[in-house]
Parts: C-alpha cells; sequence; structure tokens
C-alpha cells in the first residue's frame, strides 16, 4: 500500500512535470527573446486541442494526422498573435501593459469560441499510444510515456536548436543584444515571429498529448498555463533549465501532496511551495540576479 | 558609395544634427572629428538605419536607405561597429564572431572568413569557448570588430574604437583598422583624438554642435594644429 502511493505520486508527478515543462518551456522562450508574458499561452493549448478534436471527430482522421495538424494550427494562431498584437506596439511606451491586456483578451475570446463553436460539453481526444503496464500495482499508460519522453525530446530539441544552428543563435543574439543584433543583419521582429510560433507549437503538442488524460473543454488550458506560469518563476523567468527542472519539481511535490493529502491540497500547496521559494531565492531556481536571457 | 545629404536627426524633443552633408567614395578613409556630444555617434547611427533621420536623404550604391530597417542596411554592406562594442554577453566569443557572418550570402563561407579574423587577432582562436562577458576591455573591442568584420562589408563604420582604452590597446586596435582599409575597405570613422587617425585618414570632417563645420584633405587638416586644437581642445 505504502509502495503503491510512491510509485503512484512519482508517475503521476512526472506526467504532470513533464506537460509543466513543456507548457513552461514556450512561455519562457518568449519571455527571454521577447520580454512578453503571454498569458494566451493557455489559449493555444486549447485551440491546437479543438483543432486536432475536429480533425479526429469531423474530418475522422486518425491522431497521428490530427497530432500535426493541430500543433501547426497552434503554431499559425501564436503567429497571428504576433502579427496582429505584439508586432503593432513593439518598441512602443506602454509594450507590457498592452500585451498583457491583449493576451488576457485573446484567452477570454478563445474561450468563448470554443463554447460556441464546440459547446461545452467534455470531449475526448483518443491517445496516441494505447494500453498500459502495471508498475507495482499502478497503472503505467503509455502514452504516459509518450508525454514524458516528447516532452524530453523537445526540451533537448530547442536547446540544439539555440546552441547549434544559425536561426538559433539569431534568436539568443536578439534577446542579449538587440540593437547589435539588427546590425548583423539579424532582422530582428521576424525573429521574435519565429520564437513566437514555436512557443505556439509547444503549447500545442502538449494541449494535444494532454487532452486524452483530463478530456477537453473551453477552459482546460487554464490550469496547465498557471502551472507553467509557476513553473516558469519558480525556475527563473527565462531560464531554459529552469523550467525543465521546475517542471519535474512541481509536478513531483503536486502529485505528493495528492495522493498523501488529497486534490484540494494540490494548488494551495504548490502555491505554499513557491512562496516558500522565492523567500530563499527571489530569482528563481537558475535566475540570475539580472533577468534572465536565453 | 555613400551620400548623406542634409540630414536632421535626434531624439524626442532635442535636434541633434543639424543639416549634415558627407560623402565617403571607394576605398577612401574618411574621419569624422568632434569633441564628446557633438552628435558622432548620433551621425553614425542616422546613417545605418538605428535612429531614422527626420529629414534628409541617405544613399549607399546609389540606393536610397534612409528609411530602411537597420538590418537591411546592414545586409547592403554597410557595416557598423558601434560604440560600447554591444557584445552578446552570455554568447561565447566564436558564437559572437559567427554572428557577424549571419547573413545567408556569408553564413557558408563563415569557416574561410574566421580564418582571416584569426590572422588579424589570433587570440580570438584560442579562446573561442570563452563567454564575451568575462572579457577585458581591449579584447571586448577587438572581438567587436572582428565580428564586424564577419559580415560583407562595403563600407565599415566604426564609432570612436579607443573609447576607453589604454594607449598600447589603442594603437593595436588603430592598427588593425589600418590593414583591414590596407585590404581596399572603405572607412567611415568617428574619433575625438586627431593623433589616432592620421595613418587611417584620407578626409577629414569636423563636427561642432551637430554641424560639419571644416570638411578637407587629411594632410592639409592635420597640418592645421591651431585649428584642431581650437576645435578638440
Amino acid at each position: 500500500m505504502q509502495y503503491t502511493q510512491i510509485v503512484q505520486a512519482v508517475w503521476g508527478g512526472l506526467l504532470f512535470g513533464a506537460v509543466y515543462g513543456l507548457m513552461a518551456l514556450g512561455l519562457t522562450l518568449v519571455w527571454g527573446a521577447v520580454r512578453l508574458l503571454n498569458l494566451a499561452h493557455g489559449a493555444i493549448f486549447v485551440v491546437a486541442a479543438y483543432v486536432a478534436y475536429a480533425t479526429v471527430a469531423n474530418l475522422h482522421q486518425p491522431i497521428l494526422v490530427a497530432l500535426p495538424v493541430g500543433v501547426a494550427a497552434a503554431a499559425a494562431f501564436a503567429y497571428l498573435m504576433h502579427l496582429f498584437l505584439v508586432r503593432p506596439v513593439l518598441g512602443k511606451p506602454g509594450f507590457d501593459n498592452a500585451t498583457l491586456m491583449a493576451t488576457i483578451g485573446i484567452s477570454i475570446s478563445v474561450q468563448a469560441a470554443a463554447l460556441l463553436i464546440f459547446n461545452p460539453e467534455y470531449k475526448v481526444i483518443p491517445p496516441v499510444l494505447q494500453g498500459s503496464n502495471l508498475l507495482a500495482g499502478v497503472q503505467v499508460t503509455n502514452q504516459g510515456l509518450l508525454v514524458i519522453g516528447t516532452s524530453l525530446a523537445l526540451f533537448a530539441l530547442v536547446y540544439l536548436f539555440l546552441t547549434y544552428t544559425r536561426q538559433g543563435m539569431a534568436i539568443r543574439a536578439v534577446s542579449q543584444q538587440m540593437e547589435a543584433a539588427s546590425l548583423m543583419a539579424i532582422p530582428v521582429v521576424r525573429t521574435y515571429a519565429v520564437v513566437i510560433a514555436i512557443s505556439g507549437a509547444l503549447a500545442g503538442v502538449a494541449g494535444i498529448l494532454l487532452s486524452p488524460f483530463f478530456f477537453l473543454n473551453p477552459s482546460s488550458g487554464f490550469n496547465p498555463m498557471i502551472q507553467a506560469l509557476i513553473v516558469t518563476i519558480f525556475g527563473g523567468l527565462g531560464s531554459i533549465r529552469g523550467a525543465l527542472v521546475a517542471g519535474y519539481v512541481l509536478g513531483v511535490f503536486e502529485s505528493f501532496v495528492e495522493v498523501y493529502f488529497g486534490v484540494a491540497w494540490a494548488l494551495p500547496g504548490v502555491f505554499l511551495l513557491i512562496i516558500l521559494m522565492l523567500i530563499v531565492r527571489p530569482n528563481g531556481l537558475f535566475g540570475t540576479g539580472d533577468v534572465r536571457r536565453l | 558609395m555613400l551620400e548623406v545629404s542634409g540630414i536632421h536627426a535626434g531624439y524626442a524633443g532635442s535636434e541633434v544634427l543639424h543639416g549634415i552633408d558627407l560623402v565617403v567614395r571607394e576605398g577612401e578613409g574618411v574621419i569624422v572629428l568632434g569633441p564628446n556630444g557633438h552628435g558622432k555617434t548620433t551621425l553614425l547611427r542616422a546613417i545605418t538605419g538605428l535612429l531614422p533621420p527626420r529629414s534628409g536623404e541617405v544613399r549607399f550604391k546609389g540606393r536610397d536607405i534612409t528609411r530602411e530597417r537597420a538590418d537591411v542596411i546592414a545586409a547592403a554592406g554597410l557595416v557598423h561597429i558601434p560604440q560600447g562594442d554591444l557584445l552578446f554577453p552570455d554568447m561565447t566569443v566564436l558564437e559572437n564572431l559567427l554572428m557577424g557572418a549571419y547573413h545567408r550570402s556569408t553564413w557558408n563561407e563563415r569557416r574561410a572568413r574566421l580564418g582571416r579574423i584569426y590572422e588579424l587577432f589570433p587570440w580570438l582562436k584560442l579562446r573561442g569557448s570563452q563567454p564575451a562577458r568575462s572579457l577585458s576591455g581591449g579584447e571586448r573591442r577587438m572581438l567587436a570588430i572582428g565580428r564586424g568584420l564577419m559580415a560583407r562589408a562595403e563600407l565599415l563604420i566604426i564609432d570612436e574604437p579607443s573609447l576607453g582604452l589604454a594607449p598600447v590597446t589603442t594603437q593595436q586596435i588603430y592598427e588593425s583598422i589600418r590593414a583591414v582599409k590596407e585590404g581596399g575597405m572603405a572607412i567611415l570613422l568617428a574619433d575625438e583624438n586627431a593623433n589616432h587617425v592620421a595613418d587611417l585618414a584620407d578626409r577629414i570632417y569636423l563636427l561642432e554642435s551637430g554641424t560639419l563645420v571644416r570638411e578637407g584633405p587629411a594632410g592639409l587638416l592635420m597640418g592645421d594644429t591651431a585649428l584642431l586644437e581650437s576645435y578638440l581642445g
């Protein structure tokens, strides 16, 4: 019994952690490069999930087709956000407030649109992988393993992209010294667009792979986004390593609280942890004195 | 090659440049001399798109670039090595250099271009994996110049390369710039010390309070110590 509970908590925590990390990765990328706190990140999650749902339910395509379609829709949605909401106010005074309000607005609009188009009923997105194994009395689903593997793989991919490719290095250059980047012939605004689209795609992957566990409704993106925000702050704003580590730390912590104290204590427990953490390390786990850059 | 005519530029509420006319020809070394705070940096920023002029015109190789973005201007071959270096602090020495060759036309030949930079500043090769933020002032300046040279420049704009450096380093920096100029590169350089630029200058402009007050061949102006002293102090 004891043992099963611990395995249950660890498994759940790894699963949560993988998803929180994936969501936080997108948030932290956009914050690090564009200095944009994207409160529509959860909305992008939902857009991807509903597009995938419609591809399966209405177009009768398998989930393996719906997944890339949904991810592409998420990236496209994020790009449109950049085009109409971020780009017009770039470099203008009030950028922070304007984009904060705009992204909240998008969040509400997407929720309302999903309600109108799809109705409030819970939708089911089929998992990519069926089946599960019993590990010490705990159901370890193959889809869960896929989520964890995908999350780790995407972290590695983003890291390699930023470190070794021309475009990835340009993203870091823009985030560290925008003016010099433009003097190096790097198109700054287009680089922002690339970052925002990548961030959207990451939220899309999270939305589609996670929905088989929790079902999908118009406000499904809210919780993952709040958790991702907490993870991002916990790990240090703009830090990729921070997002990875903090995702799993918070995921496992939350899972243990759930197993031992009940689901109702999960969110209060997480908040308590982050308050304690911010007292000890005000800049987050991997945050430096100045605001982190990619 | 570069023709600047009648540009006015400045920051909110205050105009810094009051109608500047300036020309740089192929392979020429042109120096803008002037004391601190009289608009040298503003002039260079107005030319390369960092601070678009309010009026007037900037033409490069016959093309109007007055309202172009900085990255488009850089891609056209007008490369600006800014004041204060503006390195990418958390990137390595090598990554900083590579970013100089970001443009498609130079990225594929980045290895060969690196080789040429290493000839100019051999230490850069040995310290490639060090983060730029850990370099000394003189090393940063050399890296900034090396990064600028990684681009395919046809005209190199350099903003006060001696700023804040020790005399020995200053000499080394100007020698490297002279080597680049002797390779045929046109250079437009802002400075406040006439002695630094004696070997580089073909023509000199004197900038005072946002206006170019004198222009002439370097030999003529350099000889007139009374004039230089009255302007530069």
